[in-house]
């Protein structure tokens, strides 16, 4: 070891600057400074800032929102301000394993997780300069998005869009008060209950009569309707909608409050779709329920699975960048990079060379939107080569599935009937007469049941599969009936019917091409195909196909993702670890029995019903409504498979379809920015005629609130409450808790229902609550005398119910803080105001009882609730298994109707071309020759890491990414600045509509990483607002800062549905807004 | 091509490459074994229980050096941004860059990623060359910077062959940005947290041009002011891909000390004899 070099003493600079008096200056130059600046430089210069990192006083833990992976994070408090942002210990996101949740929370202090480039650089979200501190109202005489501003008070700004009136010196304005035209909860009720009869008849003109007995039974009532003629518009109220962008747990469940059970309109809806919409929407259909009593399948989940990176032994990673982005990578990479060093293979198939496939054993550069193809060509070898799981495959219900040993099963074997060729509905066990209905009495009641020849009861009509060439009945949710075990590859009569089993139907589809011809389709080698099946089969169920935004983004993305599935499906891999899993949150509504708060139900004056069709048409299938003449296609599509169809939102408005919007509330939502062909919306946002009036709520003036008539400040992420949810690839149950870790200096408050709390979006709801009188908000809100007035009214109660736990004797609670955790928990909070943190107020949030408070203390204390790591897994399997039928065959979907051709969806995988017209039709783009993608690097999330400079310090601007020899065709150098266009934007900007174009330009990057043929761009550069632009706020001109806007975005290229004119491209099926179709131009400018 | 060769080619720059071959001769980098350091408890716990345990030694008996391992390297900046943000570096200044390269041809094609930070040199060049004495050895080894000394006169960058220091122009991110009371909160609120560096343990608000580190020469120090209360430094807690690891070698049983004892690691530019505390596992 080297001696150290000892230091000459000497006449150092700060005894120079100590004798000559030059602190005393700088100390006047600090009483310039505002306030709290000020406090942390005397902080640091009286020493104190001296190891306050280490201390669990200085240290609240809390959940980042950088992206939406929602790590836990740890803040660092110095004076109150957040100094530094670490990895929360105690989560499984940032450390793996993670510790066991009692450890001491002072034992934690000086311990961190692993954190991302952008959940380290969270300081310049929070503080950021051009955060808005106070409520702006578009300047009246001038234009939405023109950036002309007045500052007004919140009362006044709640009174005007409460009251309405001529707000703009444009004619009057129907405030909140005038839409509301339903105010009595009964009646919604009712009426509600006289639209589903109309709904549910299916005889035209039975259904007419219905509606015209509606209007008789109501007829006192009509002039709160929408429209008379269709009562299944819903009231006056569905004309006030609110969507948002990025919102979680406990927000969402204030926003259902306000908008439905308070306000009574339909309309709320988020922005799915522009994420991976379709992925959750094929795991909808895939997890469609088999309700036994109707014999039909109800509504599955909107959730979607992903690979248990940490114990597969092989995973095809397809679309999914899980080092850059995906949900993500502090509780991915770590996964990933172990499977790397100890030898487990994995293959990235991607367009685009990404960090993981940097990384990976292979990398297939897939042709965009070829997913289907090449998993069918996979498909079609697993069935011809018998590397499917027969045994687990054949297993018909949840008794044979139980006797197995199976945590779940398939309806492979179930037959469905084929009609013209067409596999349409399972067969019913009635129509070949294996079952009669019966009426027997139970409890008292005429119950119908079915009965078999044998006597054996059945709850309901069933499905029907062939064992041993005989047609059995399923009762399909019993484990403890009869087991099935069915036959596969049907091809044959039954009875009257033509028949096939779903196994049959997917063999046949993967049989429409060879695997050398889906190869081509996908624009790879069939030695690829050959190469990678032959691997996933050598794994048994320690193998996975890993899904995200690639397949799904697409025309086809719904299908493309089903393929998928079903590759994984043929293993058998669902539920065990190394093979396909989902997650596991806590109940944060309290509807476990023994939970102290159901909050969902807690009301205090009976709740509105909201009822009718939705903005968006998702909500109920378009022929059970009075707007169904029988002709297709419908002026805009229906979603009857989907929801929260972002790209859908503002074009609806625009179109006023089905009916007109007064009032539109956004909540962070980028919506010209990240939709693909979001430069159509800018049109609709900023004209009030087509939209009255347009709220939003953001921390900034942002990329949509520029056009706003008002904006309400927000608080930041690390300023507010919220329950960040888990995601697919995480075993463990947990919920983790965003809460207050800072306050801003000088942040305003307001008074509602005489409290002083937080300008924030909580403040909106309550403060309009107040002045509408909606149930569910005020003194009485959630009971008589149970407050809902402060934000944590709601929150404190939520996490009271995640720490109790889901048993009823409380046996699964934590444990309660100790004297020194709830110092710890005081301590760290004693820089925030009153107006956010109040110890009392807290306590009596959970009803005062001093033994949950001191649970909540303790969950508190941890950033969240997680399970014990080995708490994961069970032996072979997941510890929370999905554990139910799982529809390799969908007939829901096959019952679906596309209402934009009039055909019923496809309920099998099947390759359909990407990049199809609403109506199916192809898309010349003649000229255009390249096909645009985008993707993400870790530095920037989409919409709002912009504003983060020490994430340009790592990345400092987006580019173009094109493959050396399509870059030397076109005489591009790397560097090279070069222009975006397609059919739809030929001149390859974003019009603002305020005299400012922002053009689509950037420097290439001319790469090897890339398909030929293909360029991309990395999302969340290229704004043009927050912060970026100049605007002027009382007459005062805040100079904007052009790092916010380097280059480059290029959405507003993606191509524009052709038959509806504004707006992308979709998956009808699955919802995705789609990013991977597009034929574009590039030129070099 | 060699195995070694191979080796070091997925994982390694070119220019890496270059620096390290003659190390790797007659090196048996396929005997490396894949035995994982993650099996039992996160391995920043046991770094973090092995840094406490350091502590209790004097000074001048730990030995701390850094092992960065390229396989699990994933090119993700948080290293470089968590150094950003623990010692509030202001714009220009970075102590820990990752350098990212593409290789290869279509479809053949693969990135390499390589974190630098300062290798903290037994034999420092950079130390050899300041004329004042402002960067030297501490009584642990590494490389410091005594700002009140330090004169600006940047010998010790050019001497550095390894690029490890950056020079403190003065400037900050976001504290020059518009204020208006009453409308947005304003760069000079906003940005207090800019004032917040440790660094040494010291307080430096950034006070103007002429008020040190302003006008210095600047690097990584380890994060000595972490490593004091018992925190590893921040590159290695945030590093997601766990490819940073940090303690002390001359604890027996430390992880360090097990990681660079293994065949496959490799330090920069070996033949210029500078002896550097970071090695990296190839």
């Amino acid at each position: 070891m080297t001696e150290p070099t000892s230091k000459k003493q000497s006449f150092s600079r700060r005894d120079f600057l100590k004798l000559s008096g030059v602190t005393g200056a700088a100390a006047a130059f600090l009483g310039n400074m505002p306030k709290a600046n000020k406090a942390i430089r005397n902080a640091m210069a009286a020493g104190e800032g001296n190891s306050f990192e280490a201390k669990p006083e200085n240290q609240i833990y809390t959940v980042c929102l950088q992206c939406n992976t929602g790590c836990g994070i740890k803040v660092k408090l110095l004076e109150g301000m957040a100094a530094k942002i670490e990895g929360n210990p105690y989560s499984p996101w940032t450390l793996w394993p993670h510790p066991a949740y009692d450890t001491p929370v002072k034992d934690m202090a000086t311990v961190e997780g692993g954190l991302c480039p952008k959940g380290q650089a969270g300081l310049q979200t929070a503080y950021d300069p051009y955060r808005i501190t106070s409520v702006l109202k578009r300047k009246p005489g001038t234009k939405r998005g023109a950036g002309q501003w007045e500052t007004i008070s919140f009362e006044q700004a709640i009174d005007e869009v409460v009251n309405g009136g001529d707000l703009f010196g444009e004619g009057n304005v129907d405030g909140m008060k005038a839409v509301r035209a339903l105010a009595d909860a009964e009646l919604s009720k009712e009426m509600k209950a006289a639209v589903q009869k109309i709904w549910d008849e299916k005889d035209a003109e039975k259904k007419k009569e219905l509606v015209k007995e509606f209007q008789t039974e109501f007829k006192a009532h009509l002039d709160v309707l929408i429209d008379p003629e269709h009562p299944d518009f819903g009231p006056k109220n569905n004309q006030f909608m609110f969507v948002w962008g990025r919102m979680k747990g406990g927000r969402e469940d204030i926003v259902d409050r306000f908008v439905k059970g308070g306000y009574g309109s339909i309309n709320m809806n988020g922005h799915t779709t522009v994420c991976q919409g379709s992925l959750y929407f094929t795991g909808k259909a895939m997890s469609a329920k088999w309700n036994a009593e109707k014999a039909s399948f109800d509504g599955g989940d909107k959730f979607y699975w992903q690979a248990d990176t940490a114990n597969s032994e092989f995973v095809i990673y397809v679309g999914s960048n899980l080092l850059d982005a995906n949900y993500g990578p502090p509780q991915r990479a770590p996964k990933a990079t172990d499977a790397i060093v100890n030898g487990r293979k994995f293959a990235v198939v991607d367009p685009r060379l990404s960090k993981i496939a940097a990384k990976a054993w292979k990398w297939i550069p897939i042709k965009p939107g070829g997913d289907a193809a090449m998993a069918l060509g996979m498909i079609r070898w697993m069935l011809e080569n018998e590397k499917y799981n027969k045994a687990y495959l054949a297993i018909a219900n949840q008794a044979a599935a139980t006797a197995a040993g199976e945590p779940n099963y398939a309806n492979g074997s179930w037959l469905v009937k084929i009609k013209d060729g067409v596999p349409g509905k399972h067969l019913r066990a009635s129509e070949l007469g294996l079952l009669t209905p019966q009426t027997v009495q139970k409890d008292g009641k005429d119950v119908k049941i079915f009965v078999d020849a044998a006597g054996v009861e059945y709850p309901g009509d069933t499905p029907v599969a062939l064992v041993a060439g005989i047609p059995t009945p399923i009762n399909v949710l019993n484990a403890e009936a009869a087991a099935v075990i069915g036959d596969m590859f049907i091809n044959q009569k039954v009875g009257e019917f033509d028949v096939k089993d779903g196994m049959q139907i997917l063999l046949e589809s993967a049989q429409e091409h060879t695997i050398a011809e889906w190869a081509e389709i996908a624009g790879i080698s069939e030695n690829d195909i050959l190469v990678l099946v032959n691997e996933f089969t050598s794994h048994g169920r320690k193998a996975a196909v890993d899904i995200h935004r690639g397949p799904s983004q697409h025309t086809n993305g719904f299908y493309a993702n089903n393929a998928w599935y079903i590759v994984n499906l043929l293993i058998g891999n669902f539920d065990y670890a190394g093979g396909t899993i989902k997650l596991s949150t806590y109940d944060r509504k309290g509807t476990k029995k023994g939970q102290p708060f159901p909050v969902l139900t807690m009301f205090g004056e009976e709740e509105m019903t909201a009822f009718g069709v939705d903005m968006i048409r998702t909500g109920v299938a378009y022929e059970k409504t009075t707007l169904f003449d029988g002709t297709y296609p419908t002026k805009r599509p229906w979603f009857p498979l989907a929801s929260d169809v972002y790209q859908e939102d503002i074009p609806s408005i625009g179109d006023a379809y089905p009916y007109p919007i007064k009032i539109l509330m956004t909540y962070m939502a980028a919506i010209p920015y990240s939709l693909p062909g979001g430069h159509t919306t800018i049109e609709i946002l900023a004209d009030p005629k087509k939209l009255p009036l347009f709220i939003a709520s953001d921390i900034m003036v942002g990329e949509t609130s520029m056009y706003a008539d008002y904006i309400f400040p927000d608080l930041s992420y690390l300023e507010r409450w919220e329950f960040h949810g888990s995601h697919p690839s995480v075993p463990w149950k947990v919920e983790n808790f965003r809460n207050p870790a800072i306050s801003i200096p000088g942040w305003p408050t307001v008074k509602v229902f005489g409290e002083e709390i937080a300008m924030s979006f909580e403040s909106v709801f309550i403060a309009v609550a107040e002045k509408l009188e909606l149930p569910g908000f005020g003194p009485n809100g959630f009971a008589e005398g149970v407050p809902y007035i402060r934000p944590e009214d709601l929150y404190l109660k939520q996490v009271a119910d995640i720490a109790f736990g889901e048993k009823e004797d409380g046996s699964d609670s934590v444990p309660e803080a100790d004297d020194e955790e709830l110092r710890i928990f005081l301590e760290a909070r004693r820089n925030l105001p009153p107006s956010v943190f109040d110890a009392d107020k807290w306590k009596a949030a959970v009803g005062g009882d001093e033994s949950l408070w001191r649970k909540v203390v303790y969950a508190l204390n941890r950033g969240g609730r997680y399970e014990a790591f080995e708490k994961g897994y069970k032996g072979s399997k997941v510890g929370h298994p999905y554990g139910r039928l799982i529809n390799l065959y969908q007939e829901k979907t096959a019952t679906s109707i596309n209402t934009m051709t009039g055909k019923p969806y496809a309920g099998y995988t099947k390759y359909i071309p990407a990049g199809l017209s609403s109506t199916g039709e192809e898309i010349k783009d003649t000229g255009y020759d390249f096909n645009l993608i985008t993707f993400k690097t870790i530095t920037m999330a989409k919409a709002r890491t912009i504003t983060n400079y020490w994430l340009l310090a790592a990345v400092p601007e987006g580019y173009l990414l094109i493959n050396a020899s399509d870059a030397s065709k076109l005489g591009i150098k790397d560097g090279d600045m070069v222009r975006i266009s397609s059919a739809s934007n030929t001149a390859g900007e974003y019009d603002l509509k305020n005299g400012h174009k922002v053009p689509m330009v950037g420097k290439a990057k001319v790469s090897q990483g890339i398909r030929p043929g293909v360029v991309a761009f990395p999302l969340g550069f290229g704004h043009w607002a927050n912060g970026s632009l100049d605007m002027e706020i009382d007459g005062q001109i805040i100079k904007g800062d052009s790092r916010r806007a380097v280059p480059m975005h290029a959405n507003g290229a993606m191509r524009v549905d052709p038959v509806l004119g504004n707006v992308t491209l979709s998956d009808l099926a699955g919802g995705s807004a789609v990013f991977y179709d597009s034929k574009v131009k590039v030129e070099k400018v | 091509m060699t195995n070694e060769a191979s080796l070091l080619d997925k994982y390694t720059s070119e220019v890496f490459a270059g620096m390290v071959a003659p190390v790797l001769e007659g090196m048996n980098i396929s005997a490396a074994p894949a035995d994982d350091p993650l099996v039992k408890e996160d391995v920043l716990f046991r770094m973090n229980t092995e840094l406490k345990r350091a502590l209790e030694k004097p000074a001048s008996e730990r030995r701390w050096v850094m092992v960065i391992d390229l396989r699990r390297c994933i090119g993700c900046h948080a290293c470089t941004v968590a150094c950003i943000a623990e010692n509030k570096l202001p714009p220009g200044v970075v102590y820990r860059p990752v350098m990212i390269e593409e290789v290869g041809m279509y479809p053949n094609v693969s990135m390499k990623f390589l974190p630098r930070p300062c290798m903290q040199c037994e034999n420092s060049p950079c130390t050899e060359v300041c004329p004042v004495i402002a960067t030297y050895h501490n009584e642990e080894g590494i490389v410091v910077v005594d700002y009140d000394q330090c004169i600006g006169c940047r010998a010790c960058m050019a001497a550095c062959p390894y690029g490890a220091r950056t020079f403190d122009f003065g400037q900050t991110y976001a504290e020059q940005l518009p204020v208006f009371e009453g409308a947005v909160v304003g760069g000079k609120t906003a940005a207090a947290y800019e004032h917040a560096s440790q660094e040494y343990g010291e307080a430096r608000p950034r006070n103007g041009k002429h008020e040190s580190p302003v006008g210095n020469a600047r690097k990584c120090h380890f994060c000595l002011h972490r490593i004091k209360d018992g925190m590893l430094p921040a590159c290695t807690t945030t590093c997601i891909g766990r490819a940073t690891y940090f303690g002390d070698a001359n604890d027996s049983t430390s992880l360090v000390t097990e990681l660079i004892n293994k065949p496959n690691v490799i330090r920069l530019k070996e033949e210029l004899g500078t002896e550097p505390r970071v090695y990296y596992i190839v």
